[in-house]
């Protein structure tokens, strides 16, 4: 299979799928975009329906034998799936539904808090630089008209007190989540999984916006640390072009419309 | 029911074959294991009383529980049923196809669902309920454990959806018809040349579809939705599933067979 994986700075989704591909031992060309300047959208990657609509925004893309494919964890699960015994995902169906379970309460639960959040932080003054023409020459581009208004948003700088402390209530939640569930484990889900570095992924850039979330979690904190170490997030993170990979942001998923 | 019979160890706790509830059931029938059947009256509350907090302390439903061990979220549950179970493959071979069952049950999951949901409560489900002792309704969702939940089920028992949600709703469903319309156009099935969990996802809320978006979706707008929704409908899984329903709602699928069926 020829594979190419187009991916933001490492952090986010981009982090997640760089340092799975690397667990995975699978070949890919990768090019970096600059997701925040819209270059997802700016022609060389083939979009399709599935990517123009993809729940997760603005993440990477991965062109599998020419089919774009989108979404962190499914991107994930597509690697795993090409590469059996890769570790991604432990063996057992149990578990398995677990590592499922766990990543859909990261993805729709904490990732459109942590999204809001950085990209209210480092992608709005980003995009408040552009010119008024700049900006719409990125947006015109883009399909989902949910996902454009995301980016209208996040360039105003709109995000209200309510939305701010609902996102600062997801980090924190998720925060305790992983201290209370590393009690007995190292890992997620007992071994290492993707589970980790999709949960990595989102909650570590929260340590320089949100670090009261993060004090008084000796456990949170060494996971963090062993996350870090492990060669595929080492070579992830070696893939950053700027001086603050963890801020590269984009617009991400919206918080859920029930609340 | 063929198939292997688990019913002393796998109890599946469901509502009406509808959404959420309806995608393991049919994921089971299809499976041909058989399970033991519990049914919760979502509209009873009784998935935050205590005898199924016991069970499910997240109060959401479904719940599966095999082996003594619970399992919640439909569509990871489907998945475990895949894998746990022989029989028919539910899931393509290919890697490709398989990260497009995923993609395909996350945007019904996440992004069409709940504009189909909040459609149907705001119309149908809502207004019924509103109609019981605004006391015993207060006491229903404080029971709530999950403090998002408990900002869903006011929205939804409250009817506070503004007009722009609504709207929004109406708009990414329309988006969505022709979405699936498209891709349906394409191939046989949702996300590859088999049926798949995609189908049996998507289908649980798309069969109403016809009967809720009558104007939209139709044998002359719609041909390849309304094929595959009558090809699901045909199969005798579909048929075994549904009649585990116990409301009128189970009815709205005769719309298949020609009926004339209540729009809520």
């Amino acid at each position: 299979m020829v594979m190419t994986l187009y991916h933001g700075e490492p952090t986010g989704p981009s982090l997640t799928v760089l340092a799975a591909l690397f667990e995975s031992g699978l070949e890919a060309d990768l090019h970096p975009i600059d997701l925040a300047m819209g270059e997802r959208h700016a022609g060389a990657i083939p979009l399709d329906d599935e990517v123009n609509y993809s729940v997760e925004g603005e993440g990477p893309v991965l062109v599998a034998d020419g089919e774009p494919l989108c979404d962190s964890v499914f991107i994930g699960c597509f690697l795993d799936d090409a590469a059996p015994g890769s570790g991604l995902r432990p063996a057992d169906p149990y578990l398995r539904w677990e590592m499922m379970a766990w990543c859909r309460w990261i993805i729709e639960r904490l990732a459109p808090g942590v999204a809001a959040l950085a990209n209210r932080a480092w992608t709005t003054p980003r995009l408040a630089a552009l010119d008024d023409a700049a900006f719409a020459a990125i947006i015109g581009r883009i399909v989902a008209q949910d996902l454009r208004e995301r980016w209208e948003e996040t360039r105003a700088g709109a995000l209200s007190d309510e939305h701010r402390a609902a996102s600062e209530a997801r980090v924190q939640e998720a925060a305790k989540k992983i201290e209370d569930r590393l009690a007995d484990r190292d890992w997620i889900m007992g071994a290492f999984s993707l589970a980790d570095l999709e949960s990595y992924a989102w909650i570590a850039p929260m340590r320089d916006l949100l670090p009261a979330a993060f004090e008084g979690k000796p456990r949170l904190a060494a996971w963090l640390d062993r996350v870090a170490a492990r060669p595929s997030v080492q070579r992830a993170l070696a893939q950053a072009r700027t001086a603050e990979p963890a801020h590269g942001f984009a617009p991400g998923p919206e918080i859920n419309r029930w609340g | 029911m063929p198939g292997q019979d688990m019913s002393d160890d796998l109890t599946l706790y469901h509502w009406e074959p509808n959404a959420n509830s309806g995608k393991p059931m049919l994921t089971l029938v299809e499976k041909g294991v058989s399970f033991a059947s519990h049914y919760i009256d979502l509209l009873a509350f009784d998935q935050h009383k205590p005898d199924y907090l016991a069970i499910n302390p997240m109060g959401t439903i479904p719940a599966m529980v095999h082996g003594g061990r619970l399992m919640n979220e439909s569509t990871a549950i489907m998945e475990y049923v895949e894998e746990a179970f022989p029989g028919p493959a539910l899931m393509p071979a290919d890697a490709r196809d398989r990260w497009r069952v995923r993609w395909w049950m996350k945007y019904f999951d996440q992004w069409l669902g709940p504009s189909l949901s909040m459609l149907g409560w705001n119309v149908g489900i809502g207004p019924k309920v509103r109609e019981r002792d605004p006391e015993e309704l207060k006491a229903a969702i404080d029971r709530i454990p999950l403090p998002e939940r408990r900002v869903a089920w006011r929205k939804a028992i409250y009817g506070l959806f503004s007009e722009e949600e609504l709207a929004e709703s109406t708009r990414r469903i329309l988006i969505g018809i022709d979405l699936v319309e498209k891709t349906l156009a394409q191939r046989e099935w949702l996300a590859c040349d088999s049926y798949s969990l995609a189908d049996i996802n998507a289908f649980n809320s798309a069969y109403f579809l016809p009967i809720s978006q009558g104007e939209h979706c139709n044998d002359e707008k719609t041909p390849h939705i309304m094929r595959w929704l009558r090809t699901i409908y045909a199969r005798p899984a579909v048929k075994t599933t549904w009649a585990m329903g116990r409301t009128a709602m189970a009815n709205r699928i005769k719309i298949f067979e020609g009926e004339e069926v209540e729009k809520w």
